[in-house]
């Protein structure tokens, strides 16, 4: 599986188990307005960390989180490389 | 089996409840610099009783780098993991005036910076495999005063600030945090008190005595268990009624 659709499809499992009502998915969707908050994205990073291999954010130099869907995938591709 | 990592399991407090807990029937698994004579006995006693299994995996907590990769190891060999103590601590005193800088690093960085980096780790694959138990180990000395144990005590302390918050942020994931606080145990920390303060411990202590590290593992063994599923956020004190 492609690292995008890795990320996409533990958005959408993860919101599937929380119960969360996810908006429709597109590079350019703000995650803050996903309908994801953030332990979500505690345990996307966490399961991508076992299904990837990698965890950027342990290794990223500054603090932030990617603002929109597509710097999160972005994020995680360009890790992987 | 389930998996309960103990840090500085390997005397003391921590061997305790190791023991305790590979009793239960967890598989414990403990981390410490050096491997004990102690802990290689318990290691035995473990397989020959089949409770759970006991594993020991050397590590030094105060290279917080190293960190991710040490979860990342544990969750690959030993899978999910659902119970998390953070037991090691180091025990330093000074008076503060006169306590060298790298003393009192150390000790924040053993005692408070390790267990929350660590716990970072632990709890979120906690969150993505459905919940877990944390418990962390202070000390009454984290809302008594010693002297000679400020900096020391403000560690401690700030494992009791750490449970209360984190047990607010993960509950909904189904991860309990709670804290055990026990009083003066005798172990290797507390080789330094004499005698005569040990007795007047002793003394000042409603039951007239000091609890065991047998005591202390019983509360950690019961935070783990399904006993306490509706206990997160608080504190053990397990002191022989000495702050009572
Ligand atoms: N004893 C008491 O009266 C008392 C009272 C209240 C609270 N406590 C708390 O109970 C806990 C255990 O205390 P204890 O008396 O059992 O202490 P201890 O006998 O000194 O044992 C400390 C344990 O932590 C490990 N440790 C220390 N630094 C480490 C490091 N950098 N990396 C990995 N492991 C490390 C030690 O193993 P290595 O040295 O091999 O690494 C050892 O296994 C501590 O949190 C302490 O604050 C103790």
């Amino acid at each position: 599986m492609s690292v995008r659709l890795s990320v996409i499809s533990q958005v959408e499992q993860v919101a599937k188990e929380q119960k969360k009502k996810l908006a429709p998915l597109s590079d350019d969707l703000v995650l803050l307005d996903s309908g994801l908050d953030s332990l979500c994205f505690a345990i996307i990073v966490a399961r991508l960390e076992d299904a990837l291999g990698i965890d950027p954010f342990s290794t990223a130099e500054d603090a932030g989180f990617p603002v929109t869907l597509g710097d999160l995938i972005r994020f995680y591709e360009e890790a992987g490389k | 089996m389930r998996n309960v990592i103990v840090t500085g399991g390997s005397r003391g407090l921590g061997l305790g409840i190791v023991r305790r807990l590979t009793e239960a029937g967890y598989r414990t698994i403990a981390i410490a610099r050096k491997e004990t004579a102690q802990l290689q006995s318990a290691m035995e006693d473990g397989e020959r009783d089949h409770h759970g299994s006991l594993r020991f995996v050397p590590f030094d907590l105060s290279r917080i780098d190293e960190i991710p990769r040490l979860v990342k190891t544990l969750r690959k060999d030993f899978g999910p993991i659902y119970g998390l103590v953070n037991n090691a601590a180091v025990g330093f005193d000074g008076v503060l005036a006169i306590m060298h800088n790298s003393q009192i690093e150390e000790l924040v960085r053993v005692n408070t910076l390790s267990p929350i980096v660590l716990t970072k780790y632990v709890v979120r694959s906690m969150m993505a495999d459905g919940g877990g138990r944390i418990v962390n180990v202070a000390s009454i000395i984290g809302f008594t005063g010693y002297s000679g144990l400020s900096v020391y005590g403000a560690t401690k302390a700030s494992m009791i600030g750490f449970t209360r918050s984190l047990a607010r942020e993960v509950g909904r994931m189904g991860v309990n945090v709670n804290s055990v606080a026990p009083g003066f145990v005798d172990t290797e920390m507390t080789q330094k008190l004499e005698d005569e303060q040990r007795q007047q411990i002793a003394r000042r202590s409603a039951l007239r005595r000091l609890p065991d590290i047998d005591d202390v593992a019983h509360a950690v063994e019961f935070l783990l268990g399904e006993q306490s599923k509706s206990i997160t956020g608080t504190v053990l004190t397990v002191d022989a009624g000495n702050t009572a």
